[in-house]
């Protein structure tokens, strides 16, 4: 039922043109340099150090890595980090191994 | 993307949250609801961020739950910026006095110059402008404007042509046209006495020098009346000639008086009416009736405010309402003649110098026309007619 949903919006995706953070309620992250990030649709807040953020998704969590980490604002679906950005990586719920996806 | 723009109106606080679980109570935040902002990690056991102040019951209840603590390490905002002022409002109050003196102060006469006058007059200046209120402290907008200043310092003095008063910043600057009496030359240089207009001669008296002309003569304008040549021929000398000359001039005025003029006069009856004008709206501060006159005239007394060198858009505004009385005169052509023949001996009088003497007069023409009378008058005058010429050297060689 699950994969037969995701197919469909997938689908939807593809033919209809829509945004895909929208449509498949994925995370939409922007970012600045390496001096903020800023990530919609986030699921709340697993970790936070100087050094890492985690973040729970629908399905997985996203690592964010550098450096003085300063959450500048949080709201229920968003979310502002400032400091010195290294990368941003995916976690994904049956998968233990991060998977990268931008590095810098 | 938000922040929170109210944060510096709303008093917040920076708090430190000691205690496991830090990002659980992160998240029990914005799932309350709760603004929370700034969060720093500092170890593996303590974070610190920013809330409001109206949130901090709500977020101590959170963290018993979560059994962390909290301290409490800045407290921001206009609250408490506002609490510190009132706590040291002894810098308030000294701000405001000190802008207060600095306003008296840029308001009051500092300096009083006074340029073109000798010493007694200068003297004689200050003394009348300090009766006038015009003395060093005082406040300007208490004082008459620098045109009425003017007006009264030039009645009081007598021995003054004109004074020019000119108002800068906290200055008053005279300006003194003082009656010049022309001393007497002590060494005259050789002259003549010629006419200074055509005349029969009345009467002529010589101080020095050689008469050319003798009474009943009649002369032209420029001609030669005491020549400064004298002695015998071979010997003659140049000296400066002197002497008064009479002679009969005759002068023409000519004069206009309407038949019919208004006269506004004050009937003394008046209303002052104070305000404060503030970027030109007039605020009345005290003298709230108009007086309710038929006729008035409405005279207005402008002082603007000033701040050191500048002027403040508040001023203070006098105004006088004085009550006035429409009269009309109605001369008939016989008055209006005879008024018009004192106002023409006047005129002439204005003209011709102290000593001279009026010996008749003649009207020459009387016309009326547009409801006034014209008026020409014929004068006979006796008067000194002698001027002076000085002999130059190329006549002194001839």
């Amino acid at each position: 039922m699950v994969k037969w949903r995701q197919q469909v919006s997938k689908w939807m995706m593809q033919k209809l043109e829509l945004p895909a953070d929208i449509v498949m309620d994925l995370p939409r992250i922007t970012m600045i340099g390496q001096l903020h990030i800023y990530i919609e649709n986030h699921r709340g807040v697993k970790a936070f150090s100087k050094e890492e953020l985690r973040l729970n998704l629908i399905n997985g969590v996203l690592i964010v890595k550098g450096n003085d980490f300063v959450i500048k604002t949080i709201l229920p679906e968003e979310i502002l980090l400032e400091g010195k950005i290294d990368g941003v990586y995916y976690e994904e719920l049956n998968n233990k191994d991060p998977a990268q996806k931008k590095t810098k | 993307m938000k922040k929170f723009p109210i944060e510096p109106i709303y008093g917040y606080v920076k708090i430190g949250i000691i205690g496991e679980h830090g990002e659980s109570i992160i998240n029990e935040c914005v799932a309350r609801d709760i603004p929370i902002w700034e969060i720093e990690r500092k170890d593996d056991y303590s974070m610190t961020a920013n809330i409001f102040v109206r949130d901090i019951k709500q977020v101590k209840q959170l963290l018993k739950q979560k059994k962390c603590k909290i301290r409490f390490l800045k407290k921001r905002g206009s609250p408490f910026f506002l609490l510190r002022l009132w706590r040291r409002n002894g810098f308030l109050l000294g701000l405001a006095g000190f802008i207060l003196i600095i306003f008296l102060l840029s308001n009051m006469v500092w300096n009083i110059n006074v340029t073109g006058a000798d010493p007694k007059t200068e003297f004689e200046l200050r003394k009348a402008a300090a009766e006038l209120g015009i003395k060093k402290g005082q406040f300007i907008f208490l004082l008459p404007n620098s045109r009425q200043i003017q007006q009264k310092l030039t009645d009081k003095m007598d021995n003054v042509t004109w004074i020019g008063v000119t108002q800068k910043g906290t200055t008053y600057q005279f300006q003194v046209a003082e009656k010049e009496i022309p001393e007497k030359a002590k060494r005259l240089k050789p002259r003549n006495l010629i006419a200074k207009k055509k005349a029969i001669i009345h009467d002529i008296f010589v101080k020095r020098g050689q008469p050319l002309v003798s009474p009943n003569d009649y002369v032209q304008k420029g001609q030669t009346l005491v020549s400064g040549f004298i002695g015998k021929e071979g010997e003659e000398k140049l000296v400066p000639a002197e002497g008064t000359v009479l002679g009969e001039t005759w002068h023409v005025v000519h004069v206009t008086v309407p038949l019919e003029t208004n006269f506004k006069t004050y009937t003394g009856d008046s209303k002052k009416r104070h305000y404060v004008s503030i970027f030109g709206l007039k605020v009345p501060v005290w003298g709230l009736s108009n007086g309710n006159f038929k006729h008035s005239k409405t005279e207005e007394n402008k002082t603007p405010f000033r701040f050191i060198k500048w002027e403040l858009p508040i001023a203070y505004v006098k105004k006088d309402i004085r009550e006035t009385d429409g009269v009309k005169r109605i001369y008939t052509k016989n008055e209006a003649i005879s008024v018009g023949k004192t106002m023409a001996k006047k005129e002439l009088q204005k003209k011709l110098p102290d000593d001279a003497k009026i010996i008749g007069e003649n009207i020459l023409q009387v016309s009326v026309s547009n409801g006034k009378v014209n008026l020409s008058m014929h004068y006979q005058v006796i008067e000194n007619i002698a001027s002076e010429q000085p002999i130059t050297s190329s006549k002194e060689n001839e």
